[in-house]
Parts: structure tokens; C-alpha cells; sequence
């Protein structure tokens, strides 16, 4: 798994190529990532998962865990681009509407800026 | 014809080659019957013929000699125990050895004052030769005292490498059998590292002299002088097989002493040499053995732990007046995650569940049976299941582990046939009715993960005969070997037509279907399934 990061304004783009498994070890890289972002003071984290062909349940149980210390923080993780197969997962644990998901990355930048008219 | 054999040390390594010719040669050509390669050595350097039964060596005219014991020699019956040299070089060395020194032929062209080493090798031999029930620490103390009375070395030390490859002391001895503190030799590392690394033995004679003074200051500070160390190679029998040289060393054994004594003669270092290589392999098999004991404890414990987990599961089959039911749960490994359970919740009729949680093997049974549990003491004081699944997941959130969660299904059936149930994450039920099917979908999230989750249930109704067939994941994404997964579809296929059946053979039937289906694979996850009848009011 890799991971790449943009930063466009004050939300950085996470860009995830590759499998989220245990076996791979992928869902600690991401846990790695997003906390060293957090630290570094980012709160709005967009997840390009467009390149991510497979995750296992270690994956999933680390998406949700970055989810919750995200918000636990007063920031947003927001998932962008899911393929079939991750929605699946997502719908069939009811996860899904537990995570605002966009199919495209303008539609992802603008909920974070229609958020902070708000 | 008499036996002889001839022990080979060379480029190559050490071998063994048999003398099973009339005239046996030894050359630098392909053809010859040993052939070593160096530049000291002539195409045709010397030839061993058998002559009344003896065995004569002869020097063909070889452009650097043939030697015996160090002497010059142009023709020369050989005894046992003789050392031939092949021209200039110190680095060849053939040893002529005749039948019954089969395990010590090295140490026997020793001097004789190393009997006692002889002996040891001997036994050492056979500890190896027995695979070596002996734990490995009385192995090394065996070999230590043995090193030490035989050298007169005051005192030694074996360094065997860690796990990440760093020489660390093992044992350390004073004569007559007494163990010392590692501490004692903290200042003499240096020698033993270098012996390590090198593969070859060091003597040093005298730390007062030479240029080693200024590096060995620490040894000298406590009045050692004189050093033998010696490293423990091993040569895995493949490499020995193929004659191609590729000794491991295993560790290195240190002696040192105040006086100088037999330690540091020839004969006793070179029989000290050859002992190490049959100590350092009892003590690799001792090392194996112990490791092989440890697995196998390790192996006794899970099997342990899959006869509990199993018996932490409520039986297979269970009734009461309304409902029948059949369960069955295959881990993948000893121990899974996986579990199903069951109990009666007074007026609110019949409770069952079946939970998933996320991995497998020991870390997914321990938060399997903590799910099991929770599910049991909730179940019995919840209103609903959707109550008691919300009161599931906070218990586990209070215990959270990281990022780990489970999935489960939890269902009531009253007597007059309502099922109430919520579904957290899990693979939804299958109801098979006499003109249908449905799915279970009702609930919320996955169990475990999120304070903020909320649960809903739903209710149908049941009608005599109608089946509930609750499955794990390890059902649906059962793969075949093209890869295909088992699927709704297959599952939906392999009930068709069970309404009324007994849960025993309706459980019976999906399992051979999924056994079937993904014949020819390895199950990749644990495949659990429960399923349930209504019976009807009675």
C-alpha cells in the first residue's frame, strides 16, 4: 500500500493506492498517516480510495478508529471515490452512513467549504 | 581388501572421501580420483595403491611434494592417523584413516593426550545421533567441562548467537564443574566476536606480548594470559552432501588460563577443533529439539483452547415447544473467531445470536468469547435486541481494543411466532418461508467501534415451518478455486425448496453445499451457521 498526501487550501487529500490489510500491514501505515497529520494541526482529511482494490476487516476497524479520532478531535474524515466493493462492505456493517462519501473530489472539497459557511 | 578413507580438508571444506580403488589419485585434473584444487597441487600430484593390505603412498614426480606428518616423502605406507600435505600449502590437508575411528576420525590423528576430548566427541556423537533429548544447557555444561579438564584452561565461556545475531554468553565454567557468573568475562569479548566472525580459531599466548596489548587491556586487568578460542561451525548436510563448503558458525567456546600449560599445544588445539564441530552439532540439535518442544507446547495449549472454545458453545442442537434449531461453527485455524449461542428469555420467548469478529485465530477467539459473554448477560435483561445490542456495543467500547470489531446477529422468537431482531454488521439471515424468502437487514453498525452507533430492530412473523438460516461470512465468501465467492445467490439456491425441514439436515445440506462448492481450496476464514425452525404454537 502507498499513500499520498495533497494539501488544497486546509484540507489534505489522502491518496491510498493499494490494499488496507492486516497482512499488508496498510491499515497502520494509514493509522500512522492520519495521526501525523492530525498532529501537524490538519482537521479535514479527504480519503481518495479510487486506487484501494481491497480491505479486510483490520482495514475497515481502522478507517472507523481514524473516523472516530478525527471527530473526536473536532475535525472530519470524509471518504472519497469507494469502489463497489468497499460501498458493499460498508453497506452490509451499516457503516455506510456512518461516513459522508463523494464520488468526486470537487463534490468532497465542497462540502468542507459549504461546512464552514455554516 | 582393507577399509581406509581418506578426511579431506580443503577450498571445499571437509569431507570425506573413501579409498576404494587399486590406485586411487590425487591431482589437480578432473579425472583423478580426488581432485583438489590449487595451484600447489599437480595435475598428477600423488597416488595411494593398496598393496597387501596396506596402503602405499606414492609422490608422482609433483612439481611441490608430497609430504607425511611434515616430512618430504616420495613413497610411504601409511598408518592411521598419518597427516598428508599436498606441496607448499598449509590450507589442504588429507588425514588417512583406517576402520574403527568412524565418529572421531579427526580427533584420532590428534595427539593421544586428548583422549579424553576423544571420548567426549564420542558421546557428543551419539547425543546427536539420539536427536538429542538432552535439554540444551546440560549440553553446554557437558561440553564446557569436558574443554576445561581436558585443556587445563582455568576457566571458559560459550557464546551462542541471539535471535538477531548477537553473541551472547550462555554458560560459564571454573574446573571442576563450577558455574560461574557471566560477569566474570565481561572484558573479554573481543576475542570471541572476532572468532565469530571469522570462523577461525585463535590463540593468543601471551596478552603481555605482541600487538594485542594495546586492544586486550581489559583481559589483562584480571590477570588472564593465555587464550584458546575456538569457533563451533556447523555444515548442514546438504552443503557436506554436495561437497560444496558452507559452514555456519553456530557459536564460539573460549578458554583461558594464567599458566602456560597443554592448553596451548598444537595437538590440543587441533583435537579442540574437531571436539567443537561435534559439540557445536549437539548443541544445534539440542537447540532444534528444544525449539521443536517449545512448538509442540505451544501446538498442546491451542488444541486446549479450541476443546474450550468449542465447549463454550452452547449444543449443537437444541428444542423447546415453539423452535428447533442446529448449529455448527468450523474455525479455520485451531481456534477461531466465530461463535453462536442460544438461551431462553422467559415471556419473551427463545434468544439466539451469531457473531463474527473481525480476524482470525487466538486474538479473534479471546474478543469472540468477550462478545459471547456480553451478548449472554445482556440478552437475558434487554427489553428488545435492538436494546441489547446497543448495550453490547458499549460494553465492548469500554474494553475497546483498537480498531477491532465484531458483527452479530441477535433474534427473539415468542411462542406465537414473532422474531424480533437487530443485525449489527452481520451477513444478513436468510427467512425461508413456504412461498418465499426475505433477508434480515434491520440493526446498525458493526459492534465495537462507535460510541455515537445506534441500533434499531425490526419484527416478522413466523409460520410453522419457516427456517432461519443465520451463517458467518466464512459461508457466503466461501471461494472456489476459480475464485468465485458462495454469494446470496448459492445460498438463497441451497434452501430452496427446505421449508419444514429439519434444522439438522437443512444445516447438514448447506454445509456440503459449502464444502462442495470450495472443494480443492484451503478454508480461508471460519465458516459458523445456525439455523432455526418454528414449530408452531403447540
Amino acid at each position: 500500500m502507498q499513500i499520498g498526501q495533497r494539501v488544497v487550501g486546509d484540507v489534505v487529500v489522502i491518496e491510498i493506492t493499494g490494499d488496507i490489510t492486516l497482512s499488508k500491514g496498510g491499515d497502520v501505515l494509514l493509522k500512522d498517516k492520519v495521526q501525523s497529520l492530525l498532529q501537524q494541526g490538519h482537521r479535514k482529511l479527504l480519503l481518495d480510495l479510487g486506487n484501494v482494490s481491497y480491505v479486510d476487516s483490520a482495514g475497515l476497524g481502522q478507517l472507523v478508529q481514524i473516523y472516530a479520532t478525527t471527530s473526536h478531535l473536532g475535525g472530519s474524515m470524509k471518504l472519497l471515490r469507494l469502489t463497489k466493493r468497499l460501498k458493499d462492505l460498508l453497506v452490509l456493517t451499516k457503516l455506510l452512513t456512518v461516513f459522508e462519501t463523494y464520488d468526486s473530489e470537487a463534490d468532497g472539497m465542497a462540502s468542507f467549504a459549504n461546512a464552514k459557511k455554516a | 581388501m582393507s577399509e581406509a578413507r581418506l578426511h579431506v580438508t580443503d577450498s571445499q571444506g571437509r569431507r570425506v572421501v573413501m579409498l576404494d580403488r587399486p590406485v586411487f589419485l590425487i591431482g589437480r585434473r578432473t579425472s583423478a580420483d580426488l581432485q583438489i584444487v590449487s595451484t600447489d597441487v599437480s595435475r598428477e600430484h600423488a597416488e595411494i595403491a593398496q598393496e597387501d593390505g596396506r596402503f602405499l603412498l606414492r609422490d608422482r614426480a609433483s612439481r611441490y611434494g608430497t609430504f607425511v606428518n611434515g616430512e618430504q616423502v616420495t613413497e610411504r605406507i601409511l598408518q592411521h592417523g598419518d597427516r598428508i600435505r599436498l606441496g607448499r600449502t598449509e590450507a589442504i590437508e588429507l588425514v588417512f584413516m583406517t576402520e574403527g575411528a568412524k565418529t572421531t576420525g579427526f580427533l584420532d590423528a590428534a595427539a593421544s593426550d586428548a583422549s579424553d576430548l576423544r571420548q567426549m566427541a564420542a558421546i557428543l556423537d551419539g547425543l546427536r545421533a539420539l536427536g538429542s533429548g538432552r535439554v540444551l544447557n546440560e549440553v553446554l555444561a557437558l561440553v564446557m567441562d569436558s574443554a576445561l579438564e581436558v585443556t587445563k584452561a582455568e576457566r571458559g565461556f560459550m557464546m551462542l548467537p541471539n535471535d538477531e545475531g548477537e553473541l551472547e554468553l550462555k554458560i560459564a565454567r571454573g574446573r571442576g564443574k563450577t558455574t560461574l557468573p557471566g560477569t566474570s568475562f565481561t572484558t573479554s569479548e573481543k576475542i570471541p566476536r572476532e572468532v565469530f566472525r571469522t570462523g577461525q580459531s585463535r590463540i593468543v599466548r601471551d596478552l603481555m606480548e605482541g600487538d594485542l596489548k594495546g586492544q586486550h587491556d581489559g583481559t589483562i586487568a584480571v590477570g588472564i594470559r593465555h587464550v584458546l578460542c575456538v569457533p563451533l561451525c556447523v555444515t548442514p548436510m546438504s552443503a557436506a552432501a554436495s561437497g560444496i563448503s558452507d559452514q555456519r558458525v553456530i557459536g564460539v567456546l573460549y578458554l583461558d588460563g594464567r599458566e602456560r600449560s597443554t592448553m596451548l599445544s598444537d595437538a590440543t588445539r587441533s583435537s579442540l577443533e574437531a571436539f567443537a564441530t561435534q559439540a557445536a552439532l549437539a548443541i544445534d540439535s539440542a537447540r532444534l529439539y528444544a525449539e521443536s518442544a517449545e512448538k509442540a507446547r505451544i501446538d498442546q495449549e491451542l488444541r486446549m483452547a479450541a476443546k474450550y472454545q468449542q465447549d463454550l458453545l452452547p449444543e449443537r442442537l437444541y428444542e423447546n415447544a415453539a423452535v428447533d434449531l442446529a448449529a455448527e461453527s468450523i474455525p479455520c485455524r485451531t481456534v477461531g473467531g466465530d461463535f453462536y449461542d442460544y438461551l431462553e428469555i422467559g415471556e419473551r420467548g427463545f434468544g439466539f445470536a451469531l457473531g463474527d469478529v473481525a480476524g482470525k485465530g487466538p486474538p479473534a477467539a479471546l474478543l469472540a468469547t468477550a462478545v459471547q459473554s456480553n451478548f449472554v448477560a445482556q440478552a437475558s435483561v434487554s427489553s428488545d435486541p435492538a436494546e441489547a445490542m446497543a448495550r453490547v456495543n458499549k460494553a465492548l467500547l469500554r474494553r475497546a481494543i483498537e480498531a477491532r470489531f465484531a458483527t452479530m446477529f441477535y433474534g427473539s422468537v415468542t411462542p406465537d411466532g414473532r422474531l424480533s431482531y437487530c443485525n449489527a454488521g452481520q451477513e444478513p439471515p436468510l427467512v425461508v418461508g413456504s412461498s418465499g424468502m426475505a433477508w434480515l437487514e434491520t440493526g446498525g453498525p458493526v459492534l465495537g467501534l462507535l460510541s455515537i452507533a445506534t441500533y434499531e430492530f425490526d419484527a416478522v412473523s413466523l409460520q410453522p415451518g419457516d427456517l432461519v438460516v443465520v451463517c458467518s461470512d466464512g459461508v457466503t465468501e466461501a471461494r472456489n478455486r476459480a475464485g468465485d465467492e458462495f454469494g446470496r445467490d448459492r445460498l438463497v439456491e441451497a434452501m430452496r425448496g427446505r421449508h419444514g425441514a429439519r434444522p439438522e439436515a437443512a444445516l447438514e445440506h448447506l454445509m456440503g453445499a459449502v464444502k462442495s462448492f470450495s472443494e480443492g481450496t484451503a478454508q480461508a476464514d471460519d465458516v459458523t451457521a445456525l439455523i432455526l425452525r418454528y414449530r408452531g404454537q403447540r
